[in-house]
């Protein structure tokens, strides 16, 4: 009966899954994987176009030491002064267009060119290659920053001293019994009586036996447990008297 | 698990401390050079003396700027290497540089000051023939570039094509340059070897042909190479067999008149092949009319062209190079002859009259070690009493530019044959003559007790002399205005430093151009240019003797192959120093197959080099009695290998005691199943210590030997 019941939903559900993922699945997939494209030498030729910038800086600083890659040094194109570029003589298949500046770095942005010439630019991902996550074509490529070629320099700071842990250790419970009764209202007779608690799980139960008397029982044999006796016997009696 | 843990923490602890580069120790241990090449074209940016940039295009596949004073680059671009990448054409003008790219693939247009490209278009598929700036009434708006089937014209702006034309017959006819007077018609001249010339006018605004004739020329055979248009629209030529000069007006379409050189009074030297040289310094007027005529490898003539007549201006002989500069409005020849042998001297004429400007002479140095000068480029200006003043880039054989100014004042040289480097040895300095002495303490025999505390007690005296000598120094340094402190590095005073870090790289160049770089600084120390060095050779460079053996000096050899041939020099040199050694190379009379240095050394601890020849015989390098005593005895261990690309051949051979070989294995790889690329043999000090080494998956890895 359960089954009968779950049997509708489980294929609605099916269904469901199969067309969630035909939609992200491309019918188009186009030649994926670095490298290995359809290269049809005989083929036409194509231009890949964009545009990069540098927020923040004049094109003319940076252009002249600028070069667009395509698929490593296959195809090799430069920047024009307003920043755009154009990469020709391109057949078709699947490439890398990288902009290659010594100062800034940019984001590598991948192309893939059909035989009959449509341009679709979509995000660099090596490891799921027919993933599709569509980037605008003419390409608009922005620069992420300054390229770090360098470490930097470990430096002092006023942290380091507090970071310490031996500072730690001597300064932070210093300070935490200096403020802490300060914060904690020691005249109220409940947080007395929950301190006193607290402190009294710290001593030992009396009734458990003593581990160290235990101890010199064995080794030290009779003298020991008469005056034991003795001391015991002086407080019954004290008790009993009254 | 301890022990795990042991490990696991040194080694993380051990890869923490693994140095990184920080930002201000940039500068301090590393240097770089950037080069660019042999110069094919180029142009400096303003005729004038506030000009600051020289564009270049190089062989190879480079295009930058210069900065005219330093000679530092502003900019390069690096294309693509190889024919797709070639620099076929550049023009300028203004602020745009035009290059015609991959044997007429595209045409970029570039913007100088910036160093950005203006605009890439591609162009219609044919091989490249030539190109032109196109003008009208004084201002250039087109360029106009001639393919073997088409002639496309485009708009400087933009790129954008105007018009393209197809060029009629051009299976038979060989069109070969296009020229432009200014007055809107573009002149595409063709040739027919030996038969006759055809000229097309197409008009500039549509591309409509205008006029179309030729012209009966059976002696003719190569128009870019025997002729120029001059002054206004004359298309003259030179022939060698004829001895004369062939003129023809292409406005009016006349026949080509002949002059012959004798009636002006001229001579031919025989068997040389004359060439004109024109100047149009603006592409909206007509070229000037005055002309050079090389008539001699050394003798060259200032010719006009005034109504029709030839007037002989000038006669230079000898004279190796010459050159026009144009600045405002009065162009000057500049011409280089030789004075001595260790300079050139270069000096302005009027090119209007001929008559030498006073004050112009320019002393160029010839470097004894470098090649003759091949290329002359000059900057003229006007200087503010209205003479001409000017400066020379200078390229000489070995590929190295020169930049000089009035009088004789060098202001940079660039050495662009490093561009190409092919192979480098880095050899240690030699040691001085305290550590001499110190080295030597541990090489001698031990004679007894009392000596060898003698010894020890001389050599700590010599250590000590010279750590006063060099407190001194330094006292002595700092005590003297700081100008006078010179730091430089020159060829005395190089020697080890405490850890023999610093060494010298020794460079060869694919241009047959030696050089002696200091590993710390990156300055040349020496250089040597080889000449008579086949256009397709292979180098392989040894080094025979170390600086470690004094007083014997070190010895490089370096073994030059002609790869066609197989004919093979030696060139033997110090490393330090540079210069040719005293020792005398064997001479090779036998194409040489393969060379082998072996780790026996003669009694001047010179390490043995084996040169095997065609013919499989064995000659040894150096060849004293010594050497050929000890290569008798271990003549049985010895064995090499040689390699046939060609066949697929593989062979090992063993030398013999009488140094002939003898074969011992062969294997064939037959050609049509693949083809032999490379092949690469152990380094030479690498030590086989086992003859076979058991890998992570248990399988052994034998090293052949």
């Amino acid at each position: 009966m359960l089954h009968r019941d779950r049997i509708p939903l489980l294929w609605v559900f099916l269904q469901a899954v199969l067309v969630v993922a035909l939609g992200f699945s491309d019918m188009e997939t186009g030649p994926g994987g670095a490298g290995v494209s359809v290269q049809q030498p005989n083929g036409d030729r194509f231009k890949i176009e964009g545009r990069a910038v540098v927020p923040g800086v004049k094109t003319q600083d940076w252009v002249s030491s600028a070069r667009i890659f395509v698929e490593g040094e296959e195809f090799v194109g430069f920047v024009r002064t307003d920043g755009s570029f154009a990469v020709n003589d391109v057949p078709s298949g699947s490439y890398v267009v990288e902009v290659i500046t010594p100062n800034y770095r940019f984001e590598p942005v991948r192309v893939d060119i059909t035989s009959k010439g449509k341009m679709r630019a979509r995000l660099v991902n090596y490891i799921k290659t027919s993933e599709v996550i569509r980037q605008p074509y003419p390409l608009q490529i922005r620069a992420n920053g300054p390229q770090t070629y360098f470490m930097k320099r470990e430096t002092w700071g006023w942290t380091d001293f507090l970071m310490n842990p031996m500072v730690m250790m001597m300064v932070l419970p210093l300070l935490i019994i200096v403020l802490l009764p300060k914060v904690v209202n020691t005249n109220d007779p409940e947080m007395r009586k929950e301190m006193e608690q607290s402190m009294n799980m710290l001593n030992p139960n009396p009734e458990l036996p003593d581990v160290s008397e235990l101890m010199t029982k064995l080794f030290s044999g009779g003298s020991k447990p008469s005056s034991k006796a003795v001391t015991s016997k002086g407080t019954r009696p004290a008790v009993k008297r009254r | 698990m301890a022990k795990l843990i042991w490990l696991c923490l040194n080694f993380v602890i051990l890869c923490s401390t693994v140095g990184a580069v920080f930002e201000d120790q940039v500068g301090k241990f590393d240097w770089r050079q950037q080069y660019v090449g042999k110069v094919l074209f180029s142009n400096f940016d303003a005729q004038s003396q506030s000009s600051k940039k020289v564009i270049v295009a190089t062989e190879n596949n480079v295009f930058a700027s210069l900065n005219i004073r330093t000679g530092e680059l502003f900019w390069r671009h690096v294309d693509a290497i190889g024919p797709e990448g070639k620099i076929d054409a550049l023009l300028h003008h203004g602020q745009d540089a035009l290059l015609v790219v991959g044997d007429g693939r595209l045409l970029r247009s570039w913007e100088i000051n910036i160093g950005g490209l203006n605009w890439e278009i591609v162009l219609d598929s044919g091989s490249f023939q030539s190109a032109c700036l196109i003008g009208q009434q004084d201002i250039v708006k087109h360029v106009a570039v001639l393919k073997k089937t088409a002639i496309s014209l485009h708009y400087l702006s933009n790129g954008h094509q105007k018009w393209i034309e197809n060029l009629p017959e051009s299976e038979t006819v060989d069109y070969q340059s296009v020229y432009s007077g200014g007055n809107g018609e573009v002149y595409v001249l063709g040739i027919v070897p030996h038969s006759h010339i055809a000229i097309v006018v197409y008009s500039l605004d549509d591309g409509e042909i205008i006029r179309q004739f030729s012209v009966e020329a059976p002696w003719l055979s190569n128009i870019q190479a025997s002729c120029a248009v001059i002054g206004e629209g004359m298309l003259t030529c030179a022939d060698s067999a004829t001895v004369s000069l062939y003129m023809l007006d292409l406005e009016s379409q006349t026949e080509m008149s002949q002059i012959p050189l004798q009636s002006l009074g001229l001579e031919v030297t025989p068997g040389f092949q004359p060439v004109l040289r024109s100047t149009q310094p603006n592409a909206a007027r007509p070229p000037l009319s005055e002309f050079f005529l090389q008539v001699g490898p050394e003798q060259h003539l200032l010719l006009q062209l005034n109504d029709g007549q030839i007037v002989t201006l000038r006669d230079f002989n000898p004279a190796l190079l010459v050159s026009f500069a144009t600045t405002g409005e009065k162009t000057i020849a500049a011409v280089m002859s030789p004075k001595n042998t260790t300079a050139c001297s270069v000096n302005l004429f009027s090119a209007e009259t001929g008559r030498r400007l006073l004050d112009t002479t320019l002393i160029f140095p010839l470097d004894p070690n470098g090649g003759k000068p091949e290329e002359l480029y000059v900057q003229a200006f006007l200087k503010k009493d209205d003479s001409v003043g000017y400066r020379v880039m200078v390229q000489t054989e070995d590929h190295t530019l020169t930049f000089i100014q009035q009088p004789g004042r060098v202001m940079w040289t660039r050495e662009e044959a490093l561009s190409d480097v092919v192979t480098m040895e880095m050899v240690d300095l030699p040691l001085t003559g305290t550590q001499a002495e110190l080295e030597g303490e541990f090489g001698k025999k031990a004679d007894g007790l009392f000596s060898m505390v003698l010894k020890r007690l001389s050599s700590q005296l010599i250590l000590l002399q010279a750590w006063i000598s060099h407190l001194w120094k330094l006292f002595y340094d700092a005590r003297k205005p700081r100008s006078q402190v010179k730091n430089e590095v020159t060829i005395e005073n190089l020697s080890r430093d405490e850890f023999n870090l610093q060494k010298m790289m020794v460079m060869v160049t694919a241009s047959g151009k030696l050089f002696g770089i200091d590993s710390k600084t990156g300055t040349i120390v020496w250089r040597h240019y080889l000449d008579n060095i086949p256009a397709n050779a292979a180098f392989k460079l040894m080094v025979q003797r170390t600086t470690a053996h004094f007083p014997h000096p070190p010895q490089c050899t370096l073994l030059i192959k002609d790869k066609d041939t197989g004919l093979a020099t030696l060139h033997v040199f110090n490393p330090i120093f540079g210069k040719k050694s005293h020792v005398t190379p064997p001479a090779m009379p036998q194409p040489i197959l393969q060379s082998l240095m072996l780790p026996v050394m003669d009694q001047d601890y010179a390490k043995v080099l084996l040169l095997v020849d065609d013919q499989y015989k064995v000659s040894a390098f150096p060849s004293t009695k010594n050497v050929l005593q000890q290569l008798q005895e271990i003549a049985s261990t010895i064995f090499f290998y040689l390699v046939d690309s060609s066949q697929g051949r593989l062979s090992g051979y063993r030398l013999r005691t009488d140094l002939s070989t003898e074969l011992i294995w062969e294997v064939v790889v037959p050609t049509e199943v693949q083809k032999i690329v490379s092949v690469k043999g152990k380094r030479p000090n690498e030590h086989v210590h086992s003859q076979g080494r058991v890998m992570g998956d248990r399988s052994v890895l034998y090293k052949v030997q």
